[in-house]
């Protein structure tokens, strides 16, 4: 289980701000900082789930 | 028995340098081709970039500070289902570095039915295409409304689609052996994409959902 850690805890962080967006939305937030969660999100998905630090690694290993 | 394959030399080497073997050769090959098979995906993430950036952009002018009365509730669970769905690919994904190839399985398939629930959560209560089940309040010809909504759930759930006959296609060749702990492109592929089509829905709902206020059409 310990290789799908980092994984569970990225997903929870994920949740808790998409709850706290959906919220936010709610007592009337503007767009830019809904577009700046949004943004916080998608580094987190980019970072732990796609890989991206892959691309420059020397290894090239998966 | 090692197979020994002796490959150019610098012309400064000495004559004890180690000849590298085939089976290097082959994985150095491998090393590389990974490389330029990451960089292409990365490009092509860009140049999508572009296309949903686009519709984006095209919400942005168009509705302004304003935004269509869609159902919040199903907005928020076609969300979350999406966000679980990226989880299960992740767990794909790690199940078949580590070669856990039922766990890899298991959550292939987890992700292809949370995909289709995605789909059919959009498809029957935001397009309302099935009305015996749910009215739709939108049509892409009506507005400006009913026209971006469809532009932008539309094209993302052409890719929620490509993506699920994607991870269909690597669960078939690995129950084929056609995969390895250390050999898995396809699989790292299907899985970068999926959290592609994540990162997207991830702009797409606050600008569809939440962002201004809504109107009465």
């Amino acid at each position: 289980m310990g290789h799908f850690r980092t994984g569970i805890l990225i997903a929870l962080a994920l949740a808790v701000i998409t709850v706290f967006e959906f919220w936010l939305a709610h007592v009337n937030s503007g767009p830019t900082f809904l577009m700046m969660i949004a943004a916080l999100k998608a580094i987190l998905v980019i970072w732990f789930f796609m890989h991206v630090k892959r691309l420059w690694s020397a290894e090239g290993a998966h | 028995m090692a197979v020994s394959t002796p490959l150019s030399k610098p012309a400064h080497a000495d004559t004890s340098y180690a000849p590298v073997t085939a089976h290097e050769a082959g994985h150095e090959s491998y090393a590389e081709r990974l490389r330029l098979n990451r960089m292409g995906m990365w490009l092509f993430f860009i140049s999508e970039a572009f296309l949903f950036g686009a519709l984006l952009a095209t919400r942005f002018y168009l509705w302004g500070d304003t935004r269509p009365a869609l159902d919040q509730n199903i907005g928020f669970i076609v969300t979350t289902v999406l966000l679980l769905s990226s989880i299960s690919m992740y767990t794909a994904d790690t199940a078949a570095e580590h070669g856990q190839w039922r766990a890899f399985s298991v959550a292939c398939w987890v992700t292809m039915i949370l995909g289709l629930v995605f789909f059919f959560g959009v498809v029957i209560f935001e397009w309302g295409l099935f009305p015996q089940f749910y009215k739709g309040h939108l049509t892409p010809w009506e507005n400006h409304y009913g026209a971006v909504v469809f532009a932008m759930t539309g094209m993302h759930a052409l890719h929620v689609i490509s993506g699920i006959v994607l991870i269909f296609i690597m669960w078939r060749l690995a129950r084929k052996k056609h995969f390895t702990t250390d050999k898995h492109w396809g699989i790292e592929a299907a899985a970068i994409y999926w959290h592609y089509v994540d990162v997207v829905w991830i702009f797409f709902y606050p600008a569809l959902y939440l962002i201004g206020t809504a109107a009465h059409h």
